[in-house]
């Protein structure tokens, strides 16, 4: 009988990522501790993260405003399965609902007592009210900071 | 049931390197936005959107998710056409044409600075009897190449020629590449000016149902094997039948077209799709590229390449070259122009586009 064959495979790709320069300044600005948006002219809506343009009017977005840096919790999901560069599981991954924003902003809750993961849901589920808490030392990126209970 | 005619109203591209003031989406939508601009139309006036793009170019995995808002797909119809650019518009004249949508954004991006070309290449192929190779799209190129130095229909001046000529006409086109850039490194019998300059590269148009100068008279595309060894790569069958069915569908061919912009990854494949599509007899292609001006008046792959947008560029250089808006490049007396577009792997699927002027 034949023997059938099977290859091993792995694609591994090199890439550079441009962030832009509204992205570039968003990411700035978390370094001052300030999370931005941007105001669409057409729709009036302040989008965040800050961006350059509203897909939905595609319009340019013009002046930028600070929010937050307490928000509203909108929805979230507890995971339970590791994932390198993250903590340790269980993890709570929400969107926030920043006031000013518009839109809602997506990052992990910490300081929640998750030993009992229905307890944890059940209060996130009133969805209450949350403040942004940034690490000790701010690089500029979307890990600079996380959610905490207001 | 008699087929709506299709009209370009709207048109851009842009080609630049390793802008770091804009991202991806950022780029899409300058050139989107101005396509819609150039058409006149408000958003709310254009009802589908139809994009080429690729996850791997893109380094996006299901790319159009991210980035179709960018081209004007917020609430509208879109699809995604994962090959080149010239394709896509064939599949939003078909939409149009069945009444599925009354006018349609077409979008196509490549980003080079982003990605490694080279990599991409070798992932095209298939991994049993390919890919272990090292096998990369530009030993295919100068595999037809040689196929073509050889038998004696460009080798010397013509190529020589041909190839300066390219390079001024790049240096000439108000859109093509200023500055950055890069290129991969040549395999025998090809060398550096017969390759592809790699770009940042976006193209888009608004085509339409109600009448316009522009005219989309025919549309053809083709496709041969995948395997390369049951091909002739010196034919290009597929665009040669692309273009067949084209000149059918419009009721006149690429041959009596004023102005021909044709899609090759380099010199010698875009010496045999003049060829292939018969706006130069079998066996001039270089010497058309070195003494037409109409023949890819753009500077062709000179100018910036990124896949899978090339085909698109095509058409929109076709288009100003029709309006008359081409700047230093344009040719005298434009009524019509043929454009191509060819996928990866050895140009495997050919799209030809016919335009003209009304």
């Amino acid at each position: 009988m034949t023997e059938l064959v099977s290859i091993p495979g792995h694609w591994d790709f090199d890439y550079t990522y441009f962030a832009g320069e509204a992205a570039s300044r968003f990411f700035a600005e978390l370094r001052n501790t300030r999370v931005m948006g941007a105001t669409c002219p057409d729709c009036r809506r302040v989008l965040v993260p800050a961006r350059s343009f509203c897909d939905a009017c595609f319009q340019r977005t013009t002046d930028w405003v600070e929010v937050g840096p307490e928000g509203t919790l909108e929805t979230f999901t507890i995971i339970t399965a590791a994932f390198p560069g993250l903590p340790e599981p269980p993890i709570v991954m929400a969107y926030v609902t920043l006031d000013g924003a518009d839109t809602a902003l997506v990052n992990l809750v910490l300081g929640l007592d998750l030993s009992d993961i229905g307890a944890a849901a059940a209060g996130l589920q009133r969805q209450p009210r949350v403040r942004v808490q940034y690490g000790p030392e701010p690089q500029g990126r979307i890990t600079d900071f996380a959610f905490v209970l207001a | 049931m008699t087929r709506p005619a299709i009209y370009v109203e709207g048109a851009a591209l842009e080609i630049s390197f390793a802008d770091g003031r804009r991202n991806l989406q950022e780029l899409i939508f300058d050139t989107v936005r101005a396509a819609v601009d150039d058409s006149g139309q408000p958003m709310h006036e254009i009802d589908s959107v139809v994009l080429a793009a690729h996850d791997l170019v893109d380094g996006r995995s299901l790319s159009s998710m991210v980035t179709s808002p960018a081209a004007g797909a917020y609430l509208r119809d879109e699809i995604r056409y994962g090959d080149d650019g010239a394709g896509a518009l064939a599949a939003a004249v078909t939409r149009l044409e069945a009444g599925h949508a009354r006018r349609s954004i077409v979008a196509a991006w490549g980003r080079s600075s982003e990605h490694s070309p080279d990599q991409f290449s070798r992932s095209l192929f298939e991994p049993f009897r390919s890919r272990p190779l090292g096998l990369d799209e530009f030993v295919l190129s100068a595999m037809r190449a040689q196929l073509c130095l050889s038998a004696g229909d460009g080798a010397g001046p013509a190529r020589e020629r041909a190839s300066l000529r390219r390079i001024d006409s790049a240096r000439a086109n108000p859109r093509a590449l200023r500055g950055g850039g890069f290129r991969s490194a040549p395999h025998f019998p090809l060398d550096d000016a017969d390759l592809p300059l790699w770009a940042d590269v976006t193209a888009a148009v608004v085509l339409s149902t109600e009448p316009s100068p522009i005219r989309v008279a025919g549309v053809g595309q083709s496709s041969e094997p995948y395997n390369f060894g049951d091909r002739d790569l010196r034919t290009i069958t597929s665009l040669k039948t692309a273009a067949g069915r084209a000149a059918a569908d419009a009721g006149f061919g690429a041959d009596t077209a004023d102005v021909a912009e044709v899609d090759g990854l380099t010199l010698i494949d875009e010496a045999l799709g003049l060829e292939a599509i018969g706006f130069a007899a079998p066996g001039t292609g270089l010497r058309t590229l070195a003494g037409d001006g109409r023949a890819n008046p753009s500077g062709g792959g000179a100018s910036g390449y990124s896949p899978p947008s090339m085909g698109l560029v095509r058409v929109v250089e076709s288009v100003l070259q029709l309006r008359g808006t081409a700047g230093s490049v344009q040719q005298r007396s434009v009524r019509r122009a043929v454009a191509t577009g060819g996928s990866v792997v050895a140009g495997q699927t050919q799209t030809v586009v016919l335009l003209e002027a009304v």
